[in-house]
């Protein structure tokens, strides 16, 4: 019966309670008469040349949200904080913030006896905390994220199953809050990437992987999304306040499209294979060469730093590190195409 | 000032003002979108959780039809509803409103061998994707359709001002675009009205953040009439805390996939409301809840603002997820559905009345003026019949525009309405008063004197209040910051104003309704009395603006009361 399972669920709430983190760990930081600190990035670009923050003291009310410590701020304590919100009950997605360096959705996140809270980063800001949603917008619009039959409809109610459209189902929980765009390192990157970004791709995979749709998602997904610059780092999921699994159910399920739809064009998954088909694993050096060739040269200190810090080892990608049982691992290849081992 | 003209303004970007600009679009017109927030992201629309099944739909049998009907107009209405229209809308929304919807892509939620999941009751309703987020889903849905069509929109824009020109027909609008902090003049002949069904008038309130009831305020100021404004809806179930909750609900609509509904309880633990056996055919059971708890307050043992509790414990928690979000409350505060039961608090929701409409064309009596959803007085706001409304008032627009004058913009009010604006954009004097503190002094009032019970003393002493807020409060208001950029405050400074005087009528409505009816009860006339008022209370303006009052019978055709007249808080509508 329990086909939706109830949040929190799955890998980024591991080890909550541990840590504190968990729902109930945090309301039962703060109690009535306690204050929270909260220091707010303010910031008018109509007079100001940079943003700077200010120190707001609010006094607690019983399981207090963030959207209720801005909403203070700005009507109780002169602070005409610019914050936009409509709903506060997690469904306009547009009350977004940072909040001690993390993406949260101000109506409901719990408040922290200290907080910074900043606009979300990757959009410009207009006032204080709002940004300006249009060039996330333009993204989304890009991708044009509506159904595109594949035959004709054929009257209400069309022939339909949960299975069937259980792939599209998380996404469409998506509120376009743009938590996991802000979040992101790739669209932080700006210029150089095409990356439309977690969100866009989330929109995407709505009408990808729903069987009713009919055109070649696959295509727009690697051309007009970038799908492959996702370094599948997780933050996107990690934010995400509808806990959409945002790798492996969109953005991943969307670069299986896109192998299928352009597999010479989806040089990242093509030059990824081959190197776990030759070696066993993943080589990051290796895989940044494959798929950038000389342009990856362009940035030697970034390859001394990734260098440095363990990230890739140019010299085992020089001398062919393969795994020993690498023989398995052909196997598992052969199987999965059907070749005869 | 920047000016812009288009043939037709839709002002809001909800269920209805998104339907009636594509609707405008697929006739010809070319309609301009002008949203106070974000289409499809502001405003209620996106709060629509159930779908209601009507008619023969989905194999409901003649019976379930009646009952659905029934229900709507008797249990969800008080009978206060044109019976014709709300037939006319049924037969759309079976016949065209969810094909169109699901030709669009919308995912109405399936079960594994692809039934359409609905609830078990007499009353039927579906969801799309997920019980409680249907409207997220329905929203989403428009606003890439209205960018699909590629109709322009300015949001984050407010209208300000109705301007009428020549004759009192529409001339065009004033709006502030509040990114910019820019005045907007824009000419057009005709003008769809379509911003929603609530105003945020008390301490605790269903409406998005922008609702501010200017809707109703600038359509009067435009001289049209206002009718049943006093009957105001309240959500029973909402959570108490955090207090920023106040349309996050444990609501006992009945659960799509089972037979069951949360059930209230008072602070003793007694349940007080069992939806499944106290009110199977209501299956949003707004009235009879809201009167359960009326009289558990009489008792002692709940408030109308908390100490009262809702849950799921007695249904098994795979029944509560599999098909809806009304977990998601009880997961982020780390409650257990299956074990705890959450503080719940009335916020006030639907205002029922609101212009007076011709609900067969969505015409208004001043020309170019047409009216869509929640914000008229024909219905009460639920997503599908104000869909419907969209697409009736562009199909009178679209008939109307060729015969419709071009009136000229008025220059003499456009300037004074800039200045208004501007003036209103003034720095906080030493012994002035911020807009929000305006705002929070009328909902305590509102809270204080206009809730569930009421009477004509309290009424009349709220009415002084509330002029005297005005005369006094309104020429002290000031901004502690004047930036023009995105100033929220300068928002609530024109929001008050018109949050003041609708309170006004909101509450001279309510005297001159002598009964109880539904949600509106009064302590002085505590009878439902259907012998005078099973009518249209309506408000006209008068030329030196006073306000005259006149009623207008409605015509029962299908549905009408048993009985003239009975205490209300012992009926179960």
């Amino acid at each position: 019966m329990a086909e939706r399972p109830q949040i929190p669920a799955g890998a980024r709430n591991l080890g909550r309670d541990d840590t504190g983190d968990s729902p109930a760990a945090r309301l039962a930081r703060l109690r009535d008469g306690d204050t929270v600190t909260a220091r707010i990035s303010r910031f008018d670009p109509t007079t100001d040349t940079a943003p700077h923050f200010e120190t707001y003291r609010v006094p607690y009310t019983k399981w207090m949200r963030v959207l209720e410590v801005l909403t203070h701020v700005s009507e109780e304590l002169g602070g005409d904080l610019a914050h936009r919100w409509f709903c506060a009950n997690r469904m306009c997605g547009t009350c977004a913030v940072r909040v001690n360096g993390r993406e949260v959705l101000a109506c409901w996140e719990p408040v922290e006896p200290e907080m910074t809270i900043e606009p979300l980063r990757n959009a410009p800001v207009v006032r204080d905390l709002v940004i300006d949603r249009s060039g996330y917008e333009q993204r989304v619009l890009g991708l044009t994220p509506w159904l595109e039959r594949r035959e004709p409809y054929r009257g209400f109610p069309e022939p339909l199953t949960h299975p069937a459209m259980a792939a599209a189902d998380k996404a469409l929980d998506c509120i376009s809050c743009m938590c996991c765009f802000s979040a992101c390192p790739v669209v932080g990157l700006g210029d150089e990437t095409n990356f439309a970004g977690p969100a866009p791709l989330v929109q995407l995979a709505r009408v990808a992987l729903d069987p009713r749709d009919g055109i070649d998602r696959g295509r727009i997904a690697l051309e007009r999304g970038a799908v492959f610059d996702c370094v599948s780092c997780y933050k996107c999921e990690e934010v995400c306040p509808v806990s959409i699994p945002i790798v492996t159910g969109a953005i991943e399920p969307l670069k299986a499209l896109a192998f299928k739809s352009l597999p010479r064009k989806s040089r990242h998954a093509r030059v990824f294979l081959a190197i776990v088909r030759s070696r066993g694993r993943i080589d990051p050096s290796a895989l940044i060469l494959g798929v950038q060739r000389l342009a990856a040269l362009r940035h030697p200190l970034r390859i001394l730093k990734l260098w440095r810090r363990g990230k890739i080892d140019p010299l085992k990608t020089l001398f062919g590190f393969r795994l020993p049982d690498i023989k398995q691992v052909r196997q598992v290849f052969a199987a999965v195409r059907g070749e005869p081992r | 000032m920047r000016r812009l003209a288009a043939e037709a303004v839709v002002i809001g970007g909800g269920a209805a003002g998104t339907f009636a600009a594509l609707e405008l679009r697929r006739r010809g017109v070319k309609p301009l979108i002008l949203c106070k927030g974000l289409v499809g992201k502001s405003g209620a629309s996106i709060f629509a959780g159930n779908l209601v099944v009507p008619g023969r739909l989905l194999g409901n049998t003649e019976q379930q039809a009646r009952d659905t009907a029934e229900f709507l107009i008797r249990m969800h209405n008080h009978f206060l509803i044109d019976q014709h229209y709300a037939r006319a809308a049924g037969e759309w929304i079976e016949r065209e409103y969810y094909p169109e919807l699901e030709r669009a892509g919308l995912y109405l939620r399936r079960d594994k061998r692809g039934a359409i999941v609905t609830n078990d009751g007499p009353v039927r309703c579906m969801a799309a994707h997920s019980q409680g987020e249907s409207g997220v889903l329905f929203m989403d849905l428009r606003r890439k359709q209205v960018l699909q069509a590629g109709i322009p929109w300015l949001e984050e824009t407010a209208v300000t001002a109705l301007l009428t020109g020549a004759g009192g027909a529409i001339a065009g609008v004033m709006a502030l675009d509040l990114a910019r902090g820019e005045v907007v003049a824009i000419e057009s002949r005709a003008v769809i009205l379509a911003t929603g069904y609530a105003d945020r008038f008390y301490p605790r309130s269903t409406a998005t953040r922008e609702m501010s009831a200017d809707g109703i305020a600038m359509a009067w100021r435009a001289g049209v009439e206002l009718m049943n404004l006093e009957i105001q809806w309240w959500h029973t179930s909402d959570v108490r805390f955090p207090l920023s909750w106040q349309r996050t609900q444990v609501y006992p609509n009945p659960i799509i996939g089972s037979s069951h509904a949360a059930r209230l309880y008072n602070g003793d633990g007694e349940m007080f409301f069992d939806q499944e056996a106290d009110a199977p055919v209501a299956m949003g059971p707004y009235t009879i809840q809201l009167k359960r708890l009326a009289k558990q307050v009489l008792a002692g043992k709940a408030r109308f603002d908390g100490g009262y509790y809702s849950g799921f414990t007695h249904v098994a928690p795979g029944a509560v997820t599999a098909y809806t979000d009304y977990a998601k409350a009880f997961a982020a505060l780390g409650k257990s559905v299956a074990a705890d039961t959450l503080e719940t608090a009335c916020s006030a929701h639907y205002r029922q009345g609101g212009i007076v409409v011709d609900p067969a064309t969505m015409a208004t009596r001043v020309p170019g003026l047409y009216v869509a959803g929640g914000v008229g007085g024909h219905s009460n706001g639920l997503i599908a019949p104000v869909t419907y409304d969209g697409m009736l008032a562009a199909e009178t627009v679209a008939n109307d525009l060729p015969r419709l004058k071009l009136v000229a913009l008025p220059e003499d009010k456009a300037t004074a309405e800039e200045a208004r604006l501007l003036g209103l954009r003034r720095p906080l004097s030493g012994n002035g008063v911020t807009p929000a503190q305006v705002k929070r002094r009328l909902r305590a009032l509102m809270g204080e004197k206009m809730g569930f019970f009421k009477d004509a003393a309290g009424m009349a002493a709220a009415l002084a209040e509330v002029t005297r807020l005005r005369d006094e409060l309104l020429p002290a208001m000031g901004l502690t910051n004047v930036t023009p950029r995105l100033n929220y405050a300068w928002l609530d400074a024109i929001d008050v104003a018109n949050m003041l005087e609708v309170a006004a009528l909101t509450i001279r409505g309510a005297l001159h309704r002598t009964e109880s009816r539904g949600p509106f009860y009064r302590t002085d006339f505590p009878d439902m009395d259907n012998e005078n008022w099973l009518v249209k209370n309506i408000l006209t303006p008068t030329p030196n603006g006073a306000v005259d009052f006149r009623t207008e019978p409605y015509d029962l055709p299908f549905f009408k009361p048993d009985f003239v007249r009975r205490p209300s808080l012992e009926l179960d509508w």
